[in-house]
Protein backbone atom coordinates (compact mmCIF):
# COMPACT_ATOMS: atom_id res chain seq x y z
CA UNK A 1 0.00 0.00 0.00
CA UNK A 2 1.23 3.44 -0.87
CA UNK A 3 2.61 5.60 2.06
CA UNK A 4 0.52 8.66 2.50
CA UNK A 5 1.96 11.34 4.33
CA UNK A 6 -0.26 13.41 6.72
CA UNK A 7 -1.11 17.13 5.64
CA UNK A 8 1.22 18.89 7.05
CA UNK A 9 0.33 21.15 10.01
CA UNK A 10 0.78 24.90 9.40
CA UNK A 11 3.86 25.73 11.53
CA UNK A 12 6.25 22.73 9.73
CA UNK A 13 5.53 23.78 6.30
CA UNK A 14 8.76 25.52 6.58
CA UNK A 15 10.76 25.13 9.54
CA UNK A 16 11.70 28.69 9.43
CA UNK A 17 8.46 29.42 10.19
CA UNK A 18 9.25 27.84 13.68
CA UNK A 19 11.56 30.44 14.72
CA UNK A 20 8.34 33.68 13.97
CA UNK A 21 7.86 34.02 18.35
CA UNK A 22 4.70 33.37 19.36
CA UNK A 23 2.80 36.22 21.18
CA UNK A 24 0.96 34.02 23.64
CA UNK A 25 2.23 33.33 26.78
CA UNK A 26 1.54 30.55 29.70
CA UNK A 27 3.18 30.29 32.69
CA UNK A 28 2.43 26.52 33.07
CA UNK A 29 4.18 25.75 35.96
CA UNK A 30 2.64 28.30 38.28
CA UNK A 31 -0.78 27.14 37.72
CA UNK A 32 -1.59 24.66 40.63
CA UNK A 33 0.26 21.29 40.48
CA UNK A 34 -3.33 19.14 39.94
CA UNK A 35 -3.96 21.41 36.85
CA UNK A 36 -0.31 21.55 35.86
CA UNK A 37 -1.04 17.61 35.23
CA UNK A 38 -4.63 17.70 34.12
CA UNK A 39 -3.24 20.21 31.26
CA UNK A 40 -0.21 17.73 30.79
CA UNK A 41 -2.00 14.92 30.51
CA UNK A 42 -3.25 16.18 27.23
CA UNK A 43 0.17 16.09 25.47
CA UNK A 44 0.94 13.44 22.96
CA UNK A 45 3.91 11.02 24.14
CA UNK A 46 6.30 12.46 22.31
CA UNK A 47 5.12 15.98 23.52
CA UNK A 48 5.50 14.76 27.09
CA UNK A 49 9.57 13.91 25.90
CA UNK A 50 10.01 17.13 24.58
CA UNK A 51 8.25 18.65 27.69
CA UNK A 52 10.38 16.67 29.77
CA UNK A 53 13.77 17.63 28.11
CA UNK A 54 12.90 21.03 28.97
CA UNK A 55 14.66 21.42 32.48
CA UNK A 56 14.77 19.37 35.36
CA UNK A 57 11.10 20.85 36.77
CA UNK A 58 9.23 20.12 33.79
CA UNK A 59 10.61 16.12 33.96
CA UNK A 60 9.74 16.32 37.76
CA UNK A 61 5.96 17.15 36.91
CA UNK A 62 5.82 14.89 33.64
CA UNK A 63 7.30 12.25 35.95
CA UNK A 64 3.99 12.92 38.71
CA UNK A 65 1.28 11.13 35.92
CA UNK A 66 0.67 7.36 35.30
CA UNK A 67 0.81 7.06 31.83
CA UNK A 68 -0.53 3.76 30.10
CA UNK A 69 1.86 1.36 29.60
CA UNK A 70 4.76 2.08 26.97
CA UNK A 71 6.82 -0.48 25.14
CA UNK A 72 10.22 1.05 24.21
CA UNK A 73 12.64 -0.62 21.90
CA UNK A 74 15.85 1.37 21.52
CA UNK A 75 16.59 -0.12 17.56
CA UNK A 76 18.60 0.61 14.88
CA UNK A 77 18.66 0.76 10.95
CA UNK A 78 21.27 0.69 8.45
CA UNK A 79 22.55 3.63 9.59
CA UNK A 80 20.95 5.33 12.48
CA UNK A 81 19.40 4.47 15.91
CA UNK A 82 16.14 5.50 16.77
CA UNK A 83 13.52 4.86 19.69
CA UNK A 84 10.34 2.96 19.18
CA UNK A 85 7.32 3.98 21.10
CA UNK A 86 4.20 1.78 21.55
CA UNK A 87 0.86 1.79 23.73
CA UNK A 88 -0.88 -0.98 24.41
CA UNK A 89 -4.05 1.38 24.73
CA UNK A 90 -3.74 2.49 20.98
CA UNK A 91 -2.30 0.26 19.17
CA UNK A 92 -3.09 1.74 15.71
CA UNK A 93 -0.18 4.58 16.47
CA UNK A 94 3.13 4.54 16.46
CA UNK A 95 6.26 6.76 17.88
CA UNK A 96 9.12 7.05 16.66
CA UNK A 97 12.35 9.50 17.87
CA UNK A 98 15.36 9.38 15.22
CA UNK A 99 17.73 12.13 13.73
CA UNK A 100 17.12 11.44 9.69
CA UNK A 101 14.28 12.09 8.30
CA UNK A 102 14.43 9.36 5.66
CA UNK A 103 11.27 10.51 3.77
CA UNK A 104 12.83 13.96 2.95
CA UNK A 105 15.06 12.53 0.17
CA UNK A 106 16.27 16.10 -0.57
CA UNK A 107 17.42 16.50 3.36
CA UNK A 108 19.21 13.14 3.38
CA UNK A 109 22.44 14.35 4.05
CA UNK A 110 21.53 16.21 6.85
CA UNK A 111 20.23 16.32 10.00
CA UNK A 112 17.82 19.00 11.15
CA UNK A 113 18.83 22.19 12.76
CA UNK A 114 16.45 21.43 15.75
CA UNK A 115 13.06 19.32 16.54
CA UNK A 116 10.18 18.86 14.81
CA UNK A 117 7.58 16.52 14.29
CA UNK A 118 6.09 14.50 11.33
CA UNK A 119 3.19 12.14 10.95
CA UNK A 120 2.70 9.35 8.07
CA UNK A 121 -0.01 7.38 7.15
CA UNK A 122 0.83 3.55 6.17
CA UNK A 123 -2.69 1.67 5.93
CA UNK A 124 -4.08 1.63 8.80
CA UNK A 125 -1.04 2.41 11.12
CA UNK A 126 -0.49 5.78 11.96
CA UNK A 127 3.64 7.03 12.51
CA UNK A 128 4.07 10.08 14.59
CA UNK A 129 7.81 11.10 14.16
CA UNK A 130 10.18 13.15 16.05
CA UNK A 131 13.55 13.99 14.22
CA UNK A 132 16.20 15.47 16.52
CA UNK A 133 19.38 17.42 15.86
CA UNK A 134 21.93 15.21 15.69
CA UNK A 135 24.74 16.52 18.10
CA UNK A 136 27.76 14.83 17.11
CA UNK A 137 27.62 11.02 18.59
CA UNK A 138 23.87 9.55 17.83
CA UNK A 139 24.46 6.19 19.50
CA UNK A 140 25.12 8.43 22.77
CA UNK A 141 22.52 10.95 22.12
CA UNK A 142 19.61 8.05 21.78
CA UNK A 143 20.76 6.30 24.86
CA UNK A 144 20.56 9.93 26.87
CA UNK A 145 17.04 9.91 25.18
CA UNK A 146 16.37 6.07 26.26
CA UNK A 147 17.07 6.95 30.13
CA UNK A 148 15.11 10.08 30.26
CA UNK A 149 11.80 7.87 28.40
CA UNK A 150 12.36 5.09 30.94
CA UNK A 151 12.66 7.21 33.96
CA UNK A 152 9.61 10.39 32.67
CA UNK A 153 7.34 7.12 31.58
CA UNK A 154 8.43 4.58 34.31
CA UNK A 155 8.67 1.63 32.02
CA UNK A 156 11.66 -0.52 31.16
CA UNK A 157 13.50 -1.42 27.22
CA UNK A 158 11.38 -4.10 25.62
CA UNK A 159 13.99 -4.33 22.71
CA UNK A 160 17.41 -3.31 22.07
CA UNK A 161 19.20 -3.71 18.62
CA UNK A 162 22.61 -3.52 19.79
CA UNK A 163 24.93 -1.90 17.03
CA UNK A 164 28.14 -0.94 19.02
CA UNK A 165 30.16 -2.93 22.29
CA UNK A 166 29.48 0.57 24.19
CA UNK A 167 25.80 -0.25 24.05
CA UNK A 168 26.40 -3.64 26.11
CA UNK A 169 28.04 -2.36 28.69
CA UNK A 170 25.35 0.80 29.18
CA UNK A 171 22.58 -1.66 29.48
CA UNK A 172 24.17 -3.94 31.63
CA UNK A 173 24.53 -0.81 33.51
CA UNK A 174 21.23 0.75 32.56
CA UNK A 175 18.97 -2.77 32.73
CA UNK A 176 20.28 -5.68 32.81
CA UNK A 177 16.92 -7.52 31.95
CA UNK A 178 15.75 -6.62 28.68
CA UNK A 179 13.01 -8.72 26.81
CA UNK A 180 14.59 -8.76 23.51
CA UNK A 181 18.00 -8.44 22.46
CA UNK A 182 19.73 -8.03 18.90
CA UNK A 183 23.33 -7.98 18.87
CA UNK A 184 24.66 -6.53 15.07
CA UNK A 185 27.33 -8.95 13.19
CA UNK A 186 30.58 -7.90 14.72
CA UNK A 187 29.74 -6.30 17.43
CA UNK A 188 30.35 -9.08 19.88
CA UNK A 189 34.49 -9.77 19.01
CA UNK A 190 35.49 -12.39 21.27
CA UNK A 191 33.99 -15.34 23.47
CA UNK A 192 34.85 -13.20 26.72
CA UNK A 193 32.44 -10.75 25.29
CA UNK A 194 29.90 -13.08 24.45
CA UNK A 195 30.87 -14.50 27.92
CA UNK A 196 29.97 -11.11 29.55
CA UNK A 197 26.94 -10.91 27.77
CA UNK A 198 25.53 -14.09 29.14
CA UNK A 199 26.68 -13.09 32.40
CA UNK A 200 25.00 -9.69 32.66
CA UNK A 201 22.18 -9.64 31.00
CA UNK A 202 19.07 -11.34 31.25
CA UNK A 203 16.88 -11.75 28.09
CA UNK A 204 13.67 -12.75 28.99
CA UNK A 205 12.28 -13.49 25.49
CA UNK A 206 14.35 -13.61 22.46
CA UNK A 207 18.33 -13.50 21.98
CA UNK A 208 19.56 -12.74 18.46
CA UNK A 209 23.09 -13.19 17.53
CA UNK A 210 25.35 -12.05 14.85
CA UNK A 211 28.39 -13.05 13.86
CA UNK A 212 31.08 -12.85 15.96
CA UNK A 213 33.70 -10.52 14.72
CA UNK A 214 37.05 -12.49 15.12
CA UNK A 215 39.50 -14.00 12.66
CA UNK A 216 40.52 -16.09 15.40
CA UNK A 217 38.21 -19.53 14.98
CA UNK A 218 35.81 -19.17 18.22
CA UNK A 219 34.63 -22.43 19.81
CA UNK A 220 32.67 -22.44 22.85
CA UNK A 221 30.99 -25.30 25.05
CA UNK A 222 29.40 -22.83 27.55
CA UNK A 223 25.13 -23.05 27.34
CA UNK A 224 22.98 -20.05 25.82
CA UNK A 225 21.45 -19.15 29.16
CA UNK A 226 18.09 -17.60 27.69
CA UNK A 227 14.89 -19.29 26.67
CA UNK A 228 14.62 -18.70 22.78
CA UNK A 229 17.70 -17.91 20.89
CA UNK A 230 18.79 -17.30 16.64
CA UNK A 231 22.39 -17.12 16.22
CA UNK A 232 23.31 -15.93 12.47
CA UNK A 233 26.53 -17.00 12.29
CA UNK A 234 26.73 -20.28 14.68
CA UNK A 235 30.14 -22.11 14.00
CA UNK A 236 30.83 -20.76 17.84
CA UNK A 237 28.36 -23.21 18.68
CA UNK A 238 29.08 -26.43 19.61
CA UNK A 239 26.93 -29.95 20.62
CA UNK A 240 27.72 -29.09 24.18
CA UNK A 241 26.41 -25.44 24.09
CA UNK A 242 22.88 -27.07 22.51
CA UNK A 243 22.97 -30.23 24.92
CA UNK A 244 23.79 -27.87 27.99
CA UNK A 245 21.26 -25.41 27.66
CA UNK A 246 17.69 -25.14 28.49
CA UNK A 247 16.66 -23.60 25.77
CA UNK A 248 13.04 -23.66 24.46
CA UNK A 249 14.03 -21.97 21.17
CA UNK A 250 17.01 -23.07 19.19
CA UNK A 251 17.71 -21.49 15.94
CA UNK A 252 21.42 -22.48 14.12
CA UNK A 253 21.84 -20.03 11.24
CA UNK A 254 25.22 -21.20 9.36
CA UNK A 255 25.93 -23.87 11.67
CA UNK A 256 29.10 -26.20 12.15
CA UNK A 257 27.25 -29.03 13.62
CA UNK A 258 27.84 -32.25 11.76
CA UNK A 259 24.73 -35.01 10.73
CA UNK A 260 26.11 -36.78 14.11
CA UNK A 261 25.83 -33.67 16.20
CA UNK A 262 22.43 -33.46 15.24
CA UNK A 263 21.73 -36.56 15.77
CA UNK A 264 22.69 -36.82 19.01
CA UNK A 265 20.77 -33.46 19.32
CA UNK A 266 17.51 -35.52 18.51
CA UNK A 267 17.80 -38.68 20.26
CA UNK A 268 18.60 -36.65 23.63
CA UNK A 269 15.37 -34.57 23.61
CA UNK A 270 13.84 -37.54 21.76
CA UNK A 271 14.74 -39.29 25.92
CA UNK A 272 13.80 -36.34 27.11
CA UNK A 273 17.39 -36.78 29.33
CA UNK A 274 18.11 -33.38 28.24
CA UNK A 275 16.68 -30.64 26.04
CA UNK A 276 13.62 -31.02 28.30
CA UNK A 277 12.36 -27.32 27.66
CA UNK A 278 12.86 -27.45 24.13
CA UNK A 279 10.07 -26.77 21.74
CA UNK A 280 11.49 -25.36 18.12
CA UNK A 281 14.93 -26.54 16.81
CA UNK A 282 16.04 -25.33 13.65
CA UNK A 283 19.90 -25.87 12.09
CA UNK A 284 20.95 -24.64 8.95
CA UNK A 285 23.96 -26.02 7.81
CA UNK A 286 26.18 -25.72 4.77
CA UNK A 287 27.56 -29.29 3.45
CA UNK A 288 28.27 -30.75 0.16
CA UNK A 289 27.03 -34.23 1.11
CA UNK A 290 23.95 -35.26 -0.61
CA UNK A 291 20.57 -34.52 1.12
CA UNK A 292 19.18 -38.43 1.62
CA UNK A 293 22.56 -39.59 3.48
CA UNK A 294 22.96 -36.31 5.52
CA UNK A 295 18.91 -37.09 6.67
CA UNK A 296 19.52 -40.98 7.24
CA UNK A 297 22.28 -40.20 9.37
CA UNK A 298 21.24 -37.15 11.13
CA UNK A 299 17.95 -39.63 12.04
CA UNK A 300 19.63 -42.48 12.65
CA UNK A 301 18.46 -44.84 15.18
CA UNK A 302 15.59 -42.23 15.99
CA UNK A 303 11.76 -43.62 16.66
CA UNK A 304 10.32 -41.55 14.10
CA UNK A 305 6.49 -41.19 13.19
CA UNK A 306 4.93 -40.57 9.39
CA UNK A 307 3.70 -36.94 9.31
CA UNK A 308 0.60 -36.39 7.87
CA UNK A 309 2.05 -33.08 6.65
CA UNK A 310 -0.16 -31.51 8.89
CA UNK A 311 1.55 -31.32 12.21
CA UNK A 312 -1.27 -33.08 13.71
CA UNK A 313 -3.63 -30.28 13.41
CA UNK A 314 -7.06 -31.11 12.48
CA UNK A 315 -7.79 -30.99 9.02
CA UNK A 316 -12.35 -30.00 9.25
CA UNK A 317 -13.73 -28.46 11.54
CA UNK B 1 -21.92 49.12 41.91
CA UNK B 2 -23.95 48.22 38.15
CA UNK B 3 -25.23 45.26 37.90
CA UNK B 4 -25.81 42.79 34.84
CA UNK B 5 -28.59 40.10 34.24
CA UNK B 6 -27.04 37.18 32.61
CA UNK B 7 -28.57 34.16 31.56
CA UNK B 8 -31.98 35.44 32.56
CA UNK B 9 -33.76 34.95 29.20
CA UNK B 10 -32.21 31.85 28.44
CA UNK B 11 -33.45 31.02 31.85
CA UNK B 12 -37.21 31.55 30.83
CA UNK B 13 -38.83 28.26 29.93
CA UNK B 14 -40.99 28.33 26.82
CA UNK B 15 -44.23 28.99 27.17
CA UNK B 16 -45.73 25.75 26.25
CA UNK B 17 -48.63 25.54 24.39
CA UNK B 18 -50.58 22.73 25.90
CA UNK B 19 -49.01 21.37 28.99
CA UNK B 20 -51.31 18.69 30.34
CA UNK B 21 -48.28 17.32 32.58
CA UNK B 22 -47.39 20.52 33.96
CA UNK B 23 -50.53 20.78 35.63
CA UNK B 24 -50.12 17.61 37.79
CA UNK B 25 -46.14 18.85 38.38
CA UNK B 26 -46.01 22.36 39.11
CA UNK B 27 -42.84 23.45 37.93
CA UNK B 28 -40.64 25.38 40.95
CA UNK B 29 -40.06 29.00 40.11
CA UNK B 30 -35.98 28.91 39.11
CA UNK B 31 -34.13 30.64 42.06
CA UNK B 32 -31.18 33.01 40.96
CA UNK B 33 -28.00 34.57 42.54
CA UNK B 34 -25.71 36.89 42.44
CA UNK B 35 -21.47 37.03 42.33
CA UNK B 36 -19.34 39.41 41.60
CA UNK B 37 -16.02 39.85 40.85
CA UNK B 38 -12.51 41.70 41.57
CA UNK B 39 -14.42 44.88 39.55
CA UNK B 40 -17.31 44.66 41.71
CA UNK B 41 -20.05 43.98 39.02
CA UNK B 42 -22.76 41.65 39.75
CA UNK B 43 -23.97 39.12 37.58
CA UNK B 44 -27.25 37.40 38.18
CA UNK B 45 -26.96 33.78 37.58
CA UNK B 46 -29.41 31.53 37.85
CA UNK B 47 -28.84 28.40 40.38
CA UNK B 48 -29.26 26.07 37.32
CA UNK B 49 -26.45 27.33 35.95
CA UNK B 50 -24.22 28.06 39.32
CA UNK B 51 -24.65 23.91 39.35
CA UNK B 52 -21.55 23.72 37.42
CA UNK B 53 -19.45 24.92 40.21
CA UNK B 54 -18.98 23.15 42.81
CA UNK B 55 -18.00 25.64 45.33
CA UNK B 56 -20.88 27.82 44.95
CA UNK B 57 -23.29 24.97 44.21
CA UNK B 58 -22.00 24.04 48.22
CA UNK B 59 -22.16 27.25 49.13
CA UNK B 60 -25.81 27.81 48.46
CA UNK B 61 -27.56 24.33 48.75
CA UNK B 62 -28.48 25.14 52.42
CA UNK B 63 -29.02 29.17 52.41
CA UNK B 64 -32.68 28.87 51.35
CA UNK B 65 -32.05 32.53 50.41
CA UNK B 66 -34.89 34.92 49.13
CA UNK B 67 -34.93 36.55 45.68
CA UNK B 68 -34.05 39.75 48.14
CA UNK B 69 -31.70 38.16 50.36
CA UNK B 70 -29.69 36.73 47.47
CA UNK B 71 -29.77 40.14 45.66
CA UNK B 72 -28.82 41.96 48.76
CA UNK B 73 -25.92 39.17 49.19
CA UNK B 74 -23.89 38.81 46.38
CA UNK B 75 -21.00 35.89 46.77
CA UNK B 76 -17.83 37.99 46.48
CA UNK B 77 -14.89 36.82 44.43
CA UNK B 78 -12.52 38.71 45.12
CA UNK B 79 -9.73 36.82 43.82
CA UNK B 80 -10.95 36.66 40.32
CA UNK B 81 -11.03 39.75 37.74
CA UNK B 82 -14.28 40.79 36.11
CA UNK B 83 -13.86 40.06 33.10
CA UNK B 84 -12.93 36.33 33.83
CA UNK B 85 -15.61 36.04 35.69
CA UNK B 86 -17.70 37.44 33.20
CA UNK B 87 -16.62 34.70 30.47
CA UNK B 88 -17.35 31.83 33.41
CA UNK B 89 -21.03 33.03 34.22
CA UNK B 90 -21.82 32.87 30.10
CA UNK B 91 -20.42 29.39 29.94
CA UNK B 92 -22.13 28.23 32.85
CA UNK B 93 -25.19 30.15 30.89
CA UNK B 94 -24.30 28.62 28.00
CA UNK B 95 -24.05 25.04 29.77
CA UNK B 96 -26.88 25.21 32.23
CA UNK B 97 -28.74 22.12 32.74
CA UNK B 98 -27.45 20.71 29.37
CA UNK B 99 -24.77 17.10 29.27
CA UNK B 100 -21.61 18.75 28.19
CA UNK B 101 -20.32 17.91 24.88
CA UNK B 102 -17.01 16.40 24.23
CA UNK B 103 -15.62 19.47 22.21
CA UNK B 104 -16.69 22.46 23.71
CA UNK B 105 -16.79 25.50 20.98
CA UNK B 106 -18.42 27.71 23.22
CA UNK B 107 -14.88 28.14 25.47
CA UNK B 108 -13.29 31.47 25.77
CA UNK B 109 -11.42 32.21 22.98
CA UNK B 110 -8.50 34.87 24.22
CA UNK B 111 -5.56 32.72 24.77
CA UNK B 112 -4.05 35.76 26.71
CA UNK B 113 -6.87 35.28 29.54
CA UNK B 114 -6.56 31.49 29.49
CA UNK B 115 -4.63 31.25 32.71
CA UNK B 116 -6.50 33.72 35.00
CA UNK B 117 -9.16 31.75 33.54
CA UNK B 118 -7.96 28.53 34.06
CA UNK B 119 -7.35 29.62 38.19
CA UNK B 120 -10.45 30.86 38.42
CA UNK B 121 -12.17 27.78 36.73
CA UNK B 122 -10.42 25.59 39.04
CA UNK B 123 -11.02 27.94 42.50
CA UNK B 124 -14.86 27.89 41.53
CA UNK B 125 -14.34 24.09 40.65
CA UNK B 126 -15.98 23.57 37.45
CA UNK B 127 -14.50 20.91 36.44
CA UNK B 128 -15.96 20.22 32.79
CA UNK B 129 -14.54 23.39 31.65
CA UNK B 130 -11.52 23.14 33.76
CA UNK B 131 -11.51 19.72 31.56
CA UNK B 132 -11.50 21.79 28.52
CA UNK B 133 -9.24 24.57 29.73
CA UNK B 134 -6.40 22.28 30.19
CA UNK B 135 -6.90 20.68 26.87
CA UNK B 136 -6.75 24.02 25.07
CA UNK B 137 -3.45 25.03 27.27
CA UNK B 138 -2.00 21.87 25.99
CA UNK B 139 -3.36 22.46 21.96
CA UNK B 140 -0.98 25.64 22.44
CA UNK B 141 2.05 23.61 22.08
CA UNK B 142 0.98 21.20 19.13
CA UNK B 143 3.60 20.47 16.75
CA UNK B 144 5.79 23.04 18.52
CA UNK B 145 9.60 22.57 19.40
CA UNK B 146 10.75 22.52 22.46
CA UNK B 147 12.17 26.02 22.35
CA UNK B 148 8.89 27.38 21.30
CA UNK B 149 7.30 25.09 23.82
CA UNK B 150 9.69 26.71 26.94
CA UNK B 151 8.38 30.20 25.22
CA UNK B 152 5.05 29.62 25.25
CA UNK B 153 5.05 27.90 28.65
CA UNK B 154 6.98 30.28 30.06
CA UNK B 155 9.59 27.10 31.22
CA UNK B 156 13.28 28.46 32.87
CA UNK B 157 15.68 26.46 32.31
CA UNK B 158 17.56 24.90 34.86
CA UNK B 159 20.24 27.57 35.48
CA UNK B 160 17.71 30.38 36.01
CA UNK B 161 15.52 28.00 38.58
CA UNK B 162 18.56 27.62 40.16
CA UNK B 163 19.40 31.15 40.31
CA UNK B 164 15.83 31.70 41.37
CA UNK B 165 15.97 29.49 44.12
CA UNK B 166 19.15 30.86 45.60
CA UNK B 167 17.31 34.38 45.26
CA UNK B 168 14.26 33.42 47.61
CA UNK B 169 16.30 31.72 50.23
CA UNK B 170 18.49 34.55 50.24
CA UNK B 171 15.61 36.96 50.67
CA UNK B 172 14.26 34.32 53.40
CA UNK B 173 17.58 34.72 54.97
CA UNK B 174 17.18 38.28 55.35
CA UNK B 175 13.70 38.28 56.64
CA UNK B 176 14.57 36.10 59.21
CA UNK B 177 17.37 38.42 60.48
CA UNK B 178 15.50 41.32 59.78
CA UNK B 179 12.86 39.36 62.36
CA UNK B 180 15.38 38.17 64.87
CA UNK B 181 16.77 41.95 65.18
CA UNK B 182 12.93 43.13 65.89
CA UNK B 183 12.71 40.33 68.10
CA UNK B 184 15.69 41.42 69.71
CA UNK B 185 14.50 45.13 69.81
CA UNK B 186 11.18 44.58 71.02
CA UNK B 187 13.18 41.97 74.02
CA UNK B 188 15.78 45.57 75.02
Amino acid sequence: MPRKRFPRPKQLTNRNKLKKKSKVRFPILKLPRVVLLECIENLDVLEIILFSLLSKRAKSMAKLIHWNLLDITFGHDDEDPYILLTLSSNPGHTWVIRYKDFYEEEEEEESPEYSYFKSYLTGPQAKHYLFLKNDGNAIEGMKKMVELICEVFRFSICGIYIVEESQIDWIVKFQPEVRHVYIKNNVVTSVETLDHVFKNIKVTEHFVLGSIGTEKETKSKESIPYRSVSIWSSSWVTLPTVLNGNNSIIRLIDSKLTPKDINTILKEWQMGTKLQNLEYLEIEIFTTQDLESLSNEAVKDLNLTESDGNDGRPRTV
Amino acid sequence: MSSTEQGTSSAAPAEPTTAPESAAAPEVPESFYYVHGKDKVVHKVSAGALQHSALIHGMISNLGYTEEQAKANPFPFENIDGDILQMVVDWCNQHKGKPTPPEDTNLPKQKEKLFDLVLAVNYLEIKELLTYCCKQVAMMVKGKSPEEIREIWMIPTDAEDEAAEKEAKKRAGKEAAGETAAAAGDAK
